[in-house]
């Protein structure tokens, strides 16, 4: 370890010289509007990108998600995986045309996620800058349908479907350099959804409003217990309703997580709050439905797992000071299947979820670099316990 | 009027997409290509036209040799963005230092022509926002490819950007549609092929720019089509389609002066290529009238219409190019 560890750093220049081939992959696969779901022309796009980079495989799997591989010099070595999800938050309809000035390069989805999609199609003709070699096969996937409703299907599809065991994965994010996640909360996703039917006659003024059901729903959930054993927390994320200012609302939505580092904590919030849901339902005479967006079971590594202390040791050798969150991503997914795996930033940024996100250039580098180094940790041998 | 043009010598970008064909018989010819780009206050978008371009043909496929930025006095950080991104920046005033200077990007094409050496000269406009290098491979492969074109030009199916990041899905060409193509129709129909004469992309050799005058402003467009065409007609021309262009969108007033500059060229060649006759001589002004504090102010656009000659009649460039 000690040998690429110390080479690290020697990286950061030699990738900054191939900084136009890097952006202009960036670029051209960003500039590609991929909402969750419409991401068939970026998915065409990244394999267009890796053939042109030399890449001799590169296809789809069954669920179209995006896939090049990078033989290794092993024929026993399992593949190590680089996801970096395809699919972006914003809809069409919005400019995806990028602006690149000296520092940074700014538009629609340029953090999440594609400045690591872009990575990841560079990543060929970098590991042939480095003179990098590795006895696995490097697998480059950009799963669809990752985000909100796509409920990760792409990378739940993808790794359920490969026919041989994975050695390792490493899940790429545009912001921010520094996070390290090798921790998923269980985690479940819902809606919950107030209709109030328009009688079309004068009493509808004296009908119940949705916002104000959806209140009390919001109070009644703030009223239940959350234990500090196991951590659990509710968040109330997003929230619309109503037509105009003078008239009742009749319809209403909240959208909420659960997140508890047990899957069965998760499993009773969600009891209670259905428990709510019906009862104002009932008490109110309206229809007020409780739905599942997305789920995910609780996963982790330990901290002293050598994919996690090799991730630590890279990033503090590239002076990243490691910030380590819980991670609903593609990393649950890996984690879920006993597969190690982490989660990385890959450079700074603002406005992330903004049409006018903006990724800083310069620190992308060693975010690079750290990605190569955990990649080149994993081939030499850190996740086959 | 030969309609067999728009067949033959129609092509489409996707034709050229081996570009290592290109690079290939850009060498077997012993061609070299420069890549010019006239700016003026373009730091948005001139990064972006670099990088992908020194990326994909320059870095991947070597069929670029030179890139070049000819600034007309930016006020913002053009130049500098442009330099940093490793292009030849030159300010348009410090070229040809001992001639008098104007501002124009006909002025700065013209002068681009002093600058590179390379054989074929391909100019791009610096304000496209979805930049993609068949813009130059589309442009320069039939120039490349074909023993008889000497001159090609793009045309797309152009959205604009309507600001707020919102983008209409058609629209365009409106100074084409009301102005050229009339003006073409009525004296030069077989030019009335080129889907789109006043796109500011187009590629040549330099055998041919160097021979003809450039109006140092919007003009340059206009004069260059109908000057090919008068001196070595339509077959050494070609127009490639390249798709869809996003740019800047220009308001009508803008517009309004755009069209009266390319009347006035237009009305001018003809002229002096003995179509029509004018009996009195043009003024050089466009007047247009704002609403202000409830009065109509005449706003009033003062355009000379300078050309400049062919440079191979400059003394410093016969001198560059060895030319006795």
């Amino acid at each position: 370890m000690e040998t690429y560890l110390d080479k690290l750093p020697l990286f950061i220049d030699t990738i900054k010289s191939m900084s136009e081939t890097i952006i202009a992959n960036i670029v051209f696969i960003g500039q590609e509007p991929a909402p969750t779901f419409k991401e068939q022309k970026r998915a065409n796009l990244f394999m267009e990108r890796l053939a042109e980079a030399g890449v001799d495989e590169c296809s789809t799997d069954g669920y179209r998600n995006p896939i090049g591989i990078i033989r290794g010099t092993s024929k026993t070595k399992p593949p190590v995986f680089v996801v970096a999800h395809l699919d972006t938050l914003l809809d069409t309809d919005v400019d995806y045309n990028f602006t690149i000035k000296e520092n940074f390069i700014q538009g629609a989805g340029i953090l999440d996620n594609s400045v690591s999609v872009g990575v990841l199609a560079s990543l060929p003709e970098i590991f042939r800058k480095l003179n990098l070699r590795f006895e696995s096969d490097i697998v480059l996937s950009g799963p669809i349908q990752s985000m909100g409703k796509g409920n990760l299907r792409g990378i739940r599809h993808l790794v359920k479907t490969w026919a041989t065991p994975i050695r390792g994965a490493v899940c790429v994010e545009g912001s921010e350099l520094g996070r390290l996640n090798y921790y998923s909360y269980g985690m479940n996703r819902g809606e919950i959804n107030c209709d109030i039917p328009d009688s079309g006659k004068w009493e509808n003024r004296f009908r119940p409003n949705a916002i104000l059901i959806l209140n009390e729903v919001i109070n009644q959930i703030l009223q239940l217990s959350m234990p500090q054993r196991p951590r659990s927390s509710i968040i109330f994320g997003k929230i619309s309703g109503g037509f105009k200012h003078g008239i009742i609302a009749y319809d209403a939505k909240l959208g909420f997580e659960i997140q508890s580092d047990s899957d069965k904590m998760v499993k009773k919030i969600y009891t209670d709050i259905n428990d709510i849901v019906d009862g104002i339902s009932h008490e109110n005479g309206i229809d007020l439905k409780i739905q599942t967006i997305s789920n995910l079971k609780a996963s982790k590594l330990n901290y002293n797992h050598p994919l996690v202390k090799s991730s630590v040791a890279i990033m503090k050798k590239l002076g990243l000071q490691p910030i380590s969150d819980p991670s609903e991503s593609e990393l649950s997914i890996f984690l879920s299947k006993n597969i190690p795996a982490v989660t990385i930033g890959i450079t700074n940024g603002k406005n992330y979820h903004l049409e006018n996100a903006k990724m800083a250039i310069d620190p992308m580098f060693k975010g690079i670099a750290q990605l190569v180094g955990i990649i080149m940790a994993i081939d030499s041998g850190v996740c086959d316990e | 009027m030969n309609n067999n043009w728009l067949k033959e010598n129609t092509f489409h970008h996707s034709e050229f997409k081996e570009i290592d064909r290109l690079v290939e018989e850009k060498i077997r010819k012993n061609l070299t290509i420069a890549l010019c780009l006239p700016t003026l206050n373009e730091e948005k978008t001139i990064a972006k036209e670099i990088i992908i371009i020194k990326s994909e043909l320059v870095t991947r496929y070597p069929l670029v040799d030179e890139i070049v930025v000819i600034d007309s006095g930016s006020t913002d950080n053009t130049r500098k963005i442009a330099r940093e991104y490793g292009a030849g920046v030159y300010k348009a005033t410090d070229i040809l230092p001992g001639l008098e200077t104007f501002k124009g990007k006909g002025e700065n094409l013209w002068k681009a022509l002093y600058i590179t050496k390379s054989d074929i000269i391909a100019y791009l406009d610096a304000d496209i926002k979805n930049i993609h290098h068949r813009f130059v491979y589309g442009l320069v492969a039939p120039l490349i490819l074909s023993n008889n074109i000497k001159f090609c030009k793009a045309f797309y199916d152009r959205p604009i950007s309507t600001g707020k990041n919102k983008i209409r899905p058609t629209g365009g060409g409106r100074v084409t549609e009301l102005v050229i193509r009339p003006m073409l129709s009525l004296f030069f129909p077989e030019l009335t092929q080129i889907m789109q004469p006043l796109s500011g992309e187009y590629a040549g050799y330099r055998e041919i720019f160097e021979k003809i005058p450039f109006p140092i402003g919007y003009g340059i467009e206009t004069s260059m089509i109908l000057d090919i065409y008068e001196k070595w007609g339509l077959d050494v021309m070609a127009q490639v389609d390249l798709d869809r262009r996003v740019h800047r969108n220009q308001d009508t007033k803008a517009l309004g002066k755009m069209s009266f500059v390319i009347m006035m060229t237009f009305l001018k060649r003809i002229e002096k290529l003995g179509i029509i006759k004018i009996n009195k001589s043009m003024l050089n002004e466009m007047i247009q009238y704002n609403l202000v504090h409830n009065n109509y102010k005449a706003d009033v656009f003062k355009i000379e219409g300078i050309e400049r000659p062919p440079i191979i009649e400059i003394p410093e460039y016969r001198k560059k190019f060895n030319i006795s």
